[in-house]
């Protein structure tokens, strides 16, 4: 911190908007952001404010027109509350329950195995064969034409399918080969992010089918656990990236396996980007919709369910038990948020900011 | 042991356990569980799970109720029985959706078990239901848990006031929806609106224009079929008669909320609770809703009528709009050509083909239970269960209307208009034909909705329909699909 | 990457039965494996899962895309009708729904397709002079034609007074949203890394839209936009505009979609860009002020090149994410009035609800390209030349 020149003779504008001193603002300054920041307030949590007061309206409070203060306007009702956690509990608390353990789970595997690939993308030099890869991915439309169109067995073509697979590979990826590098694998697992769950979810809902794993916690465990892969390699490839390589080769040098070097130097030192990328993918787990509601029927189904359900069709929805649901869904993510917001703070994505 | 051996005969295993399900006693289904998919709430739902209490009790088979939000029934229910998961046994729906699911057969044909069934009374469930809404080509898939079509409700004591009569047909249903709006019809010191028609996309306005169409558009009875040419499949809709109900369904968004556009039918329903609106169109439950705590304000209030019709109809012969004679309408009242229109068809069970035999004989036993006019008609009279009056018994007797809190007054209004429409041998049946959603659902409403927001104009809107509804037929097959509607017609030649 | 699934299964044979009887040297073994293999172990789970849960949905729908798919007895029945679902959106009855309604181009559609076509024709031109490499001119060759088409769709549809399609809706909400979505969240980002007090209370304040299931948004912003018993009724009132309704105007509807997702993913980007600018070293910023920068000067010249690769990565997450948007044009409008609001993802919805899975997948596989090729684009000839300049 240095102080203002002597001689520096600042305009009562200037003064207003010139920092006293290095590293503080100015009063002008302050009131503008202070100004900014409260009415990004306001526009955040009023709508979290209508959502709060309306979980406690009866329908007439809601139809009559707006009521914008409990016990001056209308009279607060736990009308809501009552049906969802006295009532039917048992629905609400086990669909709260579902939610936490999938979510859970699913961000646990994702940011695990997402952040082992990431790494190995970051440190190891692949070079994968495309020609195996189409012979792959043409087998596997051969199997589905057999089964899809002619109703062959799926573990039979399956077996079969393995054995041409490897024929075929033998035969002609040792011959053939256009090499792909790092880069291409992450495009392509990247790029598993960008389709619209819409179109996957009637195959991968087949596929739980078939091994009898519908309506299970596992099924949609895995499911999102491989949604959100994407993002945990993207986020945490960015991240390992840019911590520098010194720490790991001495690691490396006094005999630590790479499995040592992953566990001991590279986690510790990339805490924060494991927390804002535990959070994200808790989120994004936590507000899923389409796929759960395939996934599920009764035993496993999720909180965005019912909210859903909330909208009772035909006879309106009934927006103070959804007001409840959706508040009641925040509690645990502001939990998480503040107990990862130490390791966040001390910066997400740190690496991209370096590399 | 002889009932068992002709059901055997008759290739059906599960009739056999069903040889005696008609006559329940306890733990006759010791064990046996029936899931049933339908949509959340109490709505529908509740009272499912209401009786499948007291069914349990009786039978000992546990009755388990799954919901899922309604949008999502459909693809849900279709995604378990054609995938063979089978996790459900029961699915409570619209019964128009069913046809989608017997053609894939996928659903139990219900004959069998009827034949059997000794507590159904099948005879008194009021023969449109009876004939078109549970039978699908010729056999009942399907029983009847709420009975649905549109009428038409006004407030009877704005009426009153400006000595004004129910409208009959739709000029003047917007001179009186004129009449109304702008009044204050529920003493808040606000301006209300004349007529509330939901109007929100992907949601059921193509159900209102069904109403307003059919009056101009069928004339000869419910054979004549209101969407295609039985014969041709070729659609009837690129006509006057529709582009007339366009012009009608978007002139009375004039003398609606501003915001009707964006209204779906829980949205207009609220409205009408709050007594903001003058006239409505709706299916039956806005007379149990009346009497509902929160329908306070339209309490005794409200009057039913038969949906209003039409003096001129389509003359398929020169296609103009023509006054009705004798010869172009046969089944007209004064002049007034109405046909009802049974829109969605109401909810209805249907049981899943590939479930086991014990489970399908309790879950026949279930819907059964629940359809009977013991349990029926106490469920009809309240507004929170969502189900409409679908027997002659409920229409016929007024006592547990009632007890329910009706005025006899409106219920003798209400159960009279519900009776004009059922027995009108002009109802318009619902597209119960493969691909109904695809045709109503997806090409009419959305044309209609680019019509309402001023996109294109009724012509364009009806040509595109028709192109629309052609290549749907061409997909599926013009003969089958033609055969299809036939059969949803009641015609077999 | 195949032959290592190879070598992991020849692999195990050999831990399992010959070191049952000799614990230690089992684990010894396993260990000793373990470690020459961990370059593939590392990688394998995730390759694995993704192939399994997201390559095979992905072949299933493929060939859904260019199928009809319908009930028979006892299951599905797939007919292979080639580019049918396809060619339906784009030339056929769907085009008006899914590009636009075509009528004649006015001048201005004239003069903007001219316009884009002599840009993209002039910048092709200078790559094949300047640089030449096959596949950075197929590359470029897909981007070119995506951009022409997209350009004459937009010419021929907005600035023709004509009415665009989803594509056209969807790209709106990319574009106009997320670029809006990026300069506030930004600003937020920029304004609570200055020194302030209560810098964590506004964190966490601001980041509480993110955590409401999109869903609920799309019901919150139901309810507050709502003109005759939401909050803001007695405003509209006051301000004469109380029989106007958002609802009933495609511009209005649309914009009050991309309020609503704003709300929702403004935060997503604050606290990224926010973690960036607090890893700015304060000392590059003090400097700064020293040599008596302004405010702007410095946030141009020292934070923003410290904050741009993260923003990119930040932007191209969301950019993706806003290609799918689906719930809340469902939810508040579900697409209406007319199609005005609908993007593809909820074209796709719907004719999934209807059975048309064949259109569904065709859609979102249209998607799935525009998405590609535009992320694409944007990375390699914006992002990738921005880096290697500064």
């Amino acid at each position: 911190m240095t102080d203002i020149p002597k001689h520096y003779q600042p305009t009562f504008f200037q003064r207003l908007f010139e920092p006293p001193t290095i590293g503080k603002m100015a009063v002008g300054t302050k009131v503008v952001v202070y100004t900014l920041l409260l009415i990004w307030s306001a526009f955040v949590l009023f709508p979290i404010y209508w959502l709060f007061i309306t979980s406690f309206k009866t329908a007439a409070d809601v139809n009559g027109g707006p009521y914008y203060l409990p016990f001056i306007d209308f009279m607060p009702s736990l009308h809501a509350w009552h049906e969802l956690f006295i009532i039917d509990y048992e629905d609400t608390l086990r669909a709260y329950f579902n939610s936490i353990v999938i979510s859970l789970a699913a961000t646990g595997l994702a940011v695990l195995i997402g952040s082992m690939a990431a790494y190995a993308l970051a440190r190891v030099k692949y070079q994968p064969n495309l020609v195996t890869i189409l012979l792959f991915i043409l087998t596997m439309i051969g199997v589905l034409v057999a089964i899809g169109s002619y109703g062959v067995d799926w573990w039979l073509v399956t077996a079969v399918a393995v054995a041409v697979f490897f024929f075929l590979m033998k035969a002609i990826s040792s011959r053939y080969q256009i090499l792909l590098h790092n880069g291409d694998i992450l495009f392509w697992m990247i790029s598993q992010r960008i389709l619209a769950p819409i179109v996957v979810v009637v195959p991968i809902y087949m596929m739980f089918q078939s091994v009898r794993l519908l309506d299970t916690h596992i099924a949609i465990i895995l499911t999102y656990t491989v949604v959100n892969l994407p993002i945990v390699i993207w986020l945490m490839y960015d991240f390992f990236s840019s911590i520098p390589k010194d720490l790991e080769e001495s690691a490396q040098l006094d005999g630590a396996t790479m499995i040592m070097t992953f566990r001991e130097v590279v986690l510790p030192l990339s805490r924060a980007g494991l927390a804002a990328t535990t959070l994200l993918v808790m989120i994004l787990c936590w507000n899923e919709y389409l796929l759960a509601l395939f996934l599920s029927t009764a035993k496993a189904q999720t909180m965005p369910i019912l909210v859903a359900a909330m909208n009772a069709g035909e006879r309106g929805i009934l927006w103070w038990s959804m007001s409840v649901v959706i508040i009641v869904m925040i509690i645990p993510v502001v939990f998480l948020a503040m107990v990862l917001q130490r390791y966040i703070s001390k910066g997400v994505l740190l690496g991209a900011v370096k590399g | 042991m002889k009932l068992g051996f002709k059901s055997l005969l008759a290739g059906v295993a599960a009739a056999a356990v069903l040889g005696t399900a008609g006559q329940s006693f306890a733990g006759e289904f010791d064990g046996v569980t029936v899931n049933i998919l339908t949509r959340p709430g109490p709505v529908i739902a509740k009272p499912l799970v209401d009786h499948g209490k007291v069914f349990t009790e009786m039978t000992g088979a546990e009755i388990r109720v799954n919901e899922v939000p309604f949008a999502e029934i459909f693809q849900k229910l279709l995604t378990d029985w054609a995938t063979g998961t089978n996790s459900i046994d029961v699915g409570v729906f619209a019964s128009g959706w069913a046809v989608e699911l017997v053609d894939g057969d996928l659903v139990e044909n219900l004959d069998p078990y009827i034949a059997k069934d000794d507590k159904i009374d099948i005879d008194d469930i009021a023969p449109y239901f009876r004939e078109y809404n549970q039978k699908i080509g010729g056999s009942t898939y399907l029983i009847t848990v709420d009975g649905d079509f549109q009428m038409m409700y006004y407030r009877r004591d704005i009426l009153d006031k400006l000595g004004l009569t129910p409208p009959r047909d739709w000029p003047e249903y917007l001179k009186v929806a004129e009449a109304m709006h702008g009044m204050d019809l529920n003493g808040d010191g606000e301006a209300d609106y004349g007529s509330c028609i939901f109007k929100k996309r992907n949601a059921q306005s193509y159900f209102a224009i069904g109403s307003m169409a059919a009056g101009f558009s069928q004339t000869k009875g419910t054979g004549e079929g209101l969407w295609f040419d039985p014969e041709t499949m070729k659609p009837k809709i690129n006509n006057a008669a529709w582009a007339e109900a366009f012009r009608v369904y978007k002139e009375t968004g004039k003398y609606g909320p501003p915001e009707e556009l964006n209204h779906d039918i829980g949205d207009t329903r609220s409205l009408v609770q709050a007594g903001r609106c003058g006239m409505v169109i709706d299916w039956g439950d806005i007379g149990p809703l009346s009497i509902d705590e929160s329908g306070a304000a339209i309490k005794d209030k409200i009057g039913a009528v038969i949906m209003p019709g039409s003096r001129k109809v389509l003359n398929p012969a020169s296609g103009e709009l023509e006054m009705c004679t004798d010869a172009l309408c046969p089944h007209a009242v004064d002049g007034v050509n109405h046909a009802p229109f049974a829109a969605f068809g109401g909810w209805a069970g249907a049981i899943n083909k590939k479930s086991d035999a014990k489970v399908k004989a309790a879950a026949y036993a279930f819907l059964s239970y629940v359809n009977q006019a013991e349990q029926s008609n106490v469920d009809v009279t309240m507004g929170w269960t969502g189900y409409n009056p679908y027997r002659n018994s409920q229409l016929n007797d007024t006592t547990k209307w009632v007890e329910a809190g009706f005025s006899q007054e409106f219920a003798d209004n209400y159960l009279g208009a519900i009776k004009e429409s059922l027995n009108h041998p002009n109802m318009a049946s619902d597209v119960r034909i493969p691909g109904a959603q695809q045709y109503t659902g997806v090409v009419l409403d959305r044309e209609l909705a680019r019509f309402l927001a001023d996109e294109i104009t009724a012509e364009q809107a009806l040509a595109n329909i028709e192109a629309g509804w052609e290549e749907i037929t061409e997909d599926f097959g013009r003969d089958t699909q033609a055969q299809m509607y036939k059969l949803s017609l009641g015609i077999t030649n | 990457m195949t032959s290592t699934t190879r070598r992991v299964e020849n692999g195990q044979p050999g831990t399992g039965p010959a070191g049952h009887d000799h614990p230690l040297s089992r684990s010894a073994r396993m260990n000793e494996w373990i470690d020459g293999h961990a370059r593939q172990l590392f990688i394998m789970p995730a390759v694995i899962m993704i192939l399994i849960f997201s390559i095979f949905p992905l072949v299933a729908s493929l060939i859904i895309a260019f199928s009809r798919i319908r009930l028979k007895a006892g299951g599905y029945q797939v007919r292979f009708v080639g580019f049918q679902n396809f060619s339906k959106q784009i030339f056929g009855s769907e085009q008006f729904h899914f590009l636009g309604t075509f009528t004649t181009l006015s001048i201005l559609g004239w003069v903007v397709g001219l316009a884009a076509s002599g840009s993209i024709a002039w910048w092709m031109y200078r790559y094949v002079r300047q640089q030449f490499s096959i596949v950075g001119f197929i590359g470029r060759l897909i981007t070119a034609f995506v951009g022409l088409a997209l350009a004459w769709m937009f010419a021929a549809t907005f600035f023709s007074g004509n009415q665009f399609g989803t594509l056209g809706v969807t790209l709106f909400y990319v574009f106009v949203g997320c670029g809006l979505q990026f300069l506030i969240g930004l600003g937020l980002a920029f304004l609570c890394s200055q020194p302030i007090r209560g810098r964590n209370a506004f964190r966490v304040m601001f980041f509480i839209p993110m955590m409401i299931t999109p869903i609920g948004v799309g019901y919150i912003f139901r309810m507050l936009a709502d003109t005759t018993k939401g909050p803001f009724a007695p405003v509209w009132q006051w301000v004469g505009l109380g029989d106007f309704t958002w609802a009933t105007d495609p511009w209005a509807a649309r914009i009050f979609i991309i309020v609503g997702d704003s709300w929702q993913w403004i935060p997503f980007i604050f606290i990224i860009l926010l973690a960036a600018f607090e890893n700015i070293p304060r000392d590059y910023v003090e400097a700064g002020e020293v040599d008596g920068a302004s405010n702007w000067q410095i946030f141009k010249e020292i934070s923003w090149p410290q904050v741009m690769p993260v923003a990119v990565t930040v932007m191209l997450i969301r950019v993706i994410e806003g290609f799918k948007i689906v719930d809340l044009p469902n939810i508040m409008t579900s697409g209406g009035p007319g199609i005005a609001t609908e993007s593809m993802s909820l074209h796709s919805l719907f004719a999934w609800r209807s059975l048309d899975l064949g259109q569904s997948a065709a859609i979102a596989y249209l998607l799935l390209f525009v998405t590609v090729v535009i992320c694409v684009s944007f990375f390699n000839l914006v992002v990738v030349n921005r880096m290697r300049q500064s």
